[in-house]
Formats: structure tokens, C-alpha cells, sequence
């Protein structure tokens, strides 16, 4: 007769893993240019044009104070988020594959990524952070140029810029990551249905602060609540969109 | 005693209205090599990715190393599975697939997997978008072999590549195999190629299980009887037959069964032809004759 090969698996193995979800850490920084190489090529070339431009500007006469204040409206410094949103997509769309066949569980692939977003996001806001900093010891790299003391940056020192990266980039990670997941595992229909929800449900609350004539009060609340409440709001946001993917991607299937 | 791996009891996957696999049931026994044969779409990558748990089952039960492979890290660990149509993180290469694997399989022989990238002169340094069908088979192959994982999967190992590099396959397997055991599930429809390879036969068709036999026994199971047509229907009148052909006067029909001594002495007095069906011609006969030409086409490929 035959018996099944069970013996050496009798005792069940600890739900955390650390091992398990650390390889997948490593697993997305086995080829670093992706997490950690091309956002700053996006940002170095980002910051060349703009002392091209704070140069021009200066050189056709324009006093640094003006530049600087203009320049201030510039998105240059978030020019890499729209890179890792499509990070974020690929994590999932080709790692959660890759890691599934080299026989991962869904749990620790999403948990070894959650670590990774969180490492790629306290490299981009200290970094960030510091740069704002030089930027204002350098006035402006020297021509008055002002990519990172720029938009929310710059106002309340290190550790103010640091959180506001910091919630920032892991929302970009989780939203890229979280979505694709629904992909994995509704496909097109899942997709359709989303983004249609997501239509209705920005229409609706648009609709109701219009209807109501809340706006002033919304904009007013969100003024008393600082940069640091507003980057707060964003890190509950990146939380729910960690969970949701959570949820979604354990019944996932690869293609 | 053999003890067995793999216990699958009425898995059935359905998509839609679709059913890709409509109530399986088979085992597989440790250390053997299973082919799992079929067309195109018979279902073959689907039962591996069932028991890989990347699937989920809409019916059924499977049992893989005694449980549920879905979401078990303990049964995930002691399985490879690359799949024909793998998909591999942005700006792979072959270089990185290598690099990543020993953190995934405890087995991993890096000086084997070193020898197999010489031999299949795979460019490790070339992203694997850009590899040749057979380079990407190559990739599969190479990381099936060195997991050295007690259950391995090859998904169509053979897809794109040279005479040469078949060769190598199953030598390496043959090889490994003997030193290393583990049970080793191949999926294929080029059958004549991986015919002497095989220990155990699961033919798949239309997501149904055809045939689940030992390969020795499969070799021997059919037979063609030759020769005027209306001395074969005599001869094969009360068999099960399993294909017929008929030219003129002349018949040719493949019955399933063993043929004895008596049999064998009769037929030859009677004037017919005997001879062996070969696994190829046997699948084909179960599973329709598009088989034959599409076979022959990739395999000159």
C-alpha cells in the first residue's frame, strides 16, 4: 500500500517567517536600479534642468529672491513618484509570478514587499530631506535654483520634510501594488469595476461638499491640521491601501 | 512501499462556463519521473499550477507532501515549478534569476547550475525578454534541475530548443536523477522525445484523465495488426480498437490490449502483419490525429 509523505511536515511551520519574507526583500533588490537606481536618474535630470533654468532666469537678470519664490511652484522634486507608481505595478505584476513559481506564499510576498516599500520609502525621504537642507545652505546650488525647497518642503525643518516624503512615497508604492493586485485576481472585469467605483464614489463626495457648501470648511479644516496632519491623512491612506492589498492578494493567481 | 506525494481526488478547475480540468484523480508516487501528456489546452499546465497552489480549485481535493499546497510555506519549499509561459520581474536576467534561487530552494547546487549555463550556453547577462523561445526554456530547465526540489516540474522543457540541447536535458536529468532522487513531473505533447525518459504515463485530454499507466506497460499495451481488410476485422472483431485505418483492401487497426502466444501464432497464420505502437502513436490514437502533424512540425522546429 501507499502512504502519503507526511512525517518530516507533522509540525507546522510559525506564521511569521522571517526568512521567508526577507528573500523577497532580496528578491526585488536582486537587480537595485529599479527601486534604488532610475528614481534618481529621473531626480538628477529633474535637478539639471532646473539650475538650467534658475541659470537663464538669473542670467537674463531676474533678482534670486524671485527666482527662488517662482521656482517654489515647481513639481520637479516629486518627478520620480510617477516612475514608482509603475514600481509599484511590477512588484506584482512580475514578482508576485516570479516569487509564486520559486514557491512563495502569497502572505510572505506581500509582507517582504510591504518591508521593501518601507525601506525604499526611509531611503527616499531622508535623502530628500537632507537635500532640502543643502539646497537652503547653498542658496539654491549657488543660482538661486529651488527644486526641493519647494511646494510643502523647507518649512519645518528635517524631520517635517522626512515624514512628509516618507508618507508620500509609500502611498505611490501601495496604491501602484495594491490596485495590480486586483488585477491578479479579478483580472479585466475586477479592473472595470474599480475604476468605475472609484469614478462614482470621487463624483459622490465631490457632489456632496459642493451640494452642501462644505468646501470652505473642508479647505479651512485641512489648513488647521498642518503639513504634518495632511501627511498623516496620506500615511492612513498608504496603511489602508497595505491592508487592502493584503486581503486581495492571498486569493490571487498568477498569469 | 512506495510512498506517495501527490493525492488529487475529483479536482476539477472551472473558468466561467469553461471547465479546464473536470474531476482528476490520480497519485504520484515518490522518486518516480510521470510524464503528463496531452495536446495543447488538455489541461497539463493547470494541474501543475494546482499543485503548486498558484491555482485554487473549484472542486476537489489535492494533497501535496500530505496537505494543501496553497498559502503552505512548509509544501511550497520542497516544490520548483517553472512555468513554459514564466514571467519574470522587470529587467531580469538569467544572471539574477540564478542569483535569487538558493534563497529559495535549500537544495540548489550553484556549481551544477554553473555546468548547465555551459552547456546550454545560456547568456546570463541578456534580459530574459530578449532570450530565444529555446534560451527561455533553457532558463527553466537549468533552474528545475539544480533546485534539486523532491518534486520538480518541467513544463514543456523541450519548447524551442536544438537537437543538441534535448540531448543534454536528458542526459543531466538522467544523471541527477540517479544521484539525487525526487519525483519529477514532465509535461509535454512532443512524446516521442521524452518517451524512454518517463516511468509513469498520465495522458490528459479535454481536461479528463485518458490513461494513467506505468510507461513499460503503456509500451507494451497496443498493438497494429496489418493486412486485408477483412482478415483484420476478423481477427481484432472481439478487441477493443483504438484506431483505424483502411486502404483498399487494406486494413490497419491498433487494438489496446497485450497480445499473447496464441494470438501472436494465429495472426501469423492468418497473413497479418503485427507491430509494436509506439507511446506517440498510441496518444495520438487516444487523443485524436491532429497530434501526429503538429508534433512533427516543432519537433523539426
Amino acid at each position: 500500500m501507499t502512504a502519503v509523505v507526511n512525517a518530516p511536515i507533522a509540525q507546522s511551520t510559525s506564521r511569521v517567517r522571517p526568512n521567508e519574507i526577507w528573500r523577497i526583500v532580496r528578491l526585488h533588490a536582486v537587480n537595485p536600479s529599479v527601486f534604488f537606481g532610475v528614481p534618481w536618474i529621473i531626480l538628477g535630470a529633474a535637478w539639471i534642468v532646473s539650475i538650467v533654468i534658475a541659470m537663464i532666469i538669473g542670467g537674463a537678470g531676474a533678482p534670486e529672491d524671485d527666482i527662488r519664490e517662482g521656482m517654489r511652484y515647481s513639481w520637479a522634486v516629486l518627478s520620480p513618484q510617477w516612475y514608482l507608481i509603475v514600481v509599484g505595478v511590477q512588484a506584482v505584476a512580475y514578482t508576485f509570478s516570479f516569487a509564486l513559481g520559486f514557491g512563495a506564499t502569497r502572505r510572505d510576498f506581500w509582507l517582504g514587499t510591504a518591508v521593501m516599500f518601507v525601506f525604499v520609502s526611509i531611503e527616499m525621504a531622508a535623502a530628500i530631506a537632507t537635500l532640502v537642507q543643502l539646497e537652503q545652505l547653498t542658496d539654491g546650488w549657488g543660482v538661486g535654483a529651488s527644486m526641493f525647497d519647494s511646494l510643502w518642503y523647507g518649512q519645518q525643518g528635517w524631520l517635517v520634510d522626512f515624514y512628509a516624503t516618507f508618507a508620500l512615497q509609500l502611498l505611490v508604492l501601495f496604491i501602484g501594488a495594491a490596485i495590480t493586485t486586483v488585477y491578479m485576481r479579478w483580472r479585466i472585469r475586477g479592473m472595470l469595476i474599480l475604476t468605475l467605483s472609484a469614478i462614482v464614489l470621487v463624483l459622490g463626495l465631490i457632489a456632496l461638499a459642493t451640494f452642501t457648501e462644505s468646501w470652505p470648511q473642508i479647505f479651512g479644516w485641512l489648513g488647521s491640521i498642518g503639513i504634518v496632519g495632511i501627511f498623516s491623512l496620506i500615511l492612513g491612506l498608504a496603511a489602508v491601501f497595505a491592508l487592502a492589498g493584503f486581503l486581495v492578494i492571498r486569493r490571487a493567481t498568477p498569469r | 512501499m512506495t510512498p506517495t506525494v501527490v493525492r488529487v481526488d475529483g479536482l476539477t478547475k472551472r473558468y466561467g462556463s469553461f471547465t479546464a480540468l473536470d474531476r482528476v484523480t490520480f497519485d504520484l508516487e515518490e522518486n518516480r519521473i510521470y510524464g503528463l501528456l496531452g495536446r495543447n489546452g488538455a489541461g497539463k499546465t493547470t494541474i501543475m499550477q494546482l499543485l503548486t497552489g498558484q491555482l485554487f480549485p473549484s472542486d476537489g481535493e489535492i494533497e501535496v507532501f500530505g496537505r494543501t499546497p496553497a498559502e503552505h510555506a512548509d509544501v511550497l519549499r520542497r516544490m520548483c515549478f517553472i512555468a513554459e509561459s514564466q514571467r519574470y520581474p522587470e529587467d531580469f536576467t538569467a544572471a539574477h534569476v540564478l542569483k535569487a534561487a538558493p534563497w529559495f530552494f535549500e537544495n540548489w547546487d550553484a556549481a551544477f547550475a554553473e555546468r548547465l549555463v555551459a552547456d546550454f550556453r545560456l547568456p546570463l547577462k541578456r534580459r530574459i525578454k530578449k532570450l530565444s523561445r529555446g534560451q527561455l526554456s533553457a532558463v527553466g530547465v537549468i533552474v528545475g534541475l539544480a533546485s534539486r526540489a523532491p518534486l520538480t516540474f518541467f513544463d514543456e522543457p523541450y519548447l524551442g530548443l536544438d537537437a543538441v540541447a534535448r540531448h543534454i536535458f536528458y542526459d543531466r536529468l538522467l544523471e541527477d536523477y540517479a544521484e539525487h532522487p525526487r519525483t519529477v513531473v514532465l509535461s509535454t505533447h512532443l512524446i516521442d522525445e521524452v518517451a524512454n525518459l518517463l516511468e509513469h504515463v498520465i495522458l490528459i485530454d479535454q481536461g479528463r484523465i485518458l490513461l494513467d499507466r506505468d510507461a513499460e506497460e503503456v509500451r507494451g499495451t497496443a498493438s497494429t495488426v496489418a493486412g486485408p481488410r477483412a482478415t483484420v476485422e476478423q481477427f481484432v472483431a472481439d478487441r477493443p480498437v483504438i484506431g483505424r485505418e483502411a486502404l483498399g483492401g487494406l486494413a490497419s487497426v491498433t487494438i489496446d490490449g497485450r497480445l499473447d502466444q496464441a494470438d501472436r501464432v494465429r495472426a501469423a497464420e492468418l497473413g497479418l502483419e503485427l507491430a509494436p505502437v509506439s507511446l506517440q502513436q498510441l496518444i495520438v490514437h487516444l487523443t485524436g490525429t491532429d497530434l501526429a502533424g503538429s508534433t512533427e512540425q516543432e519537433a523539426a522546429a
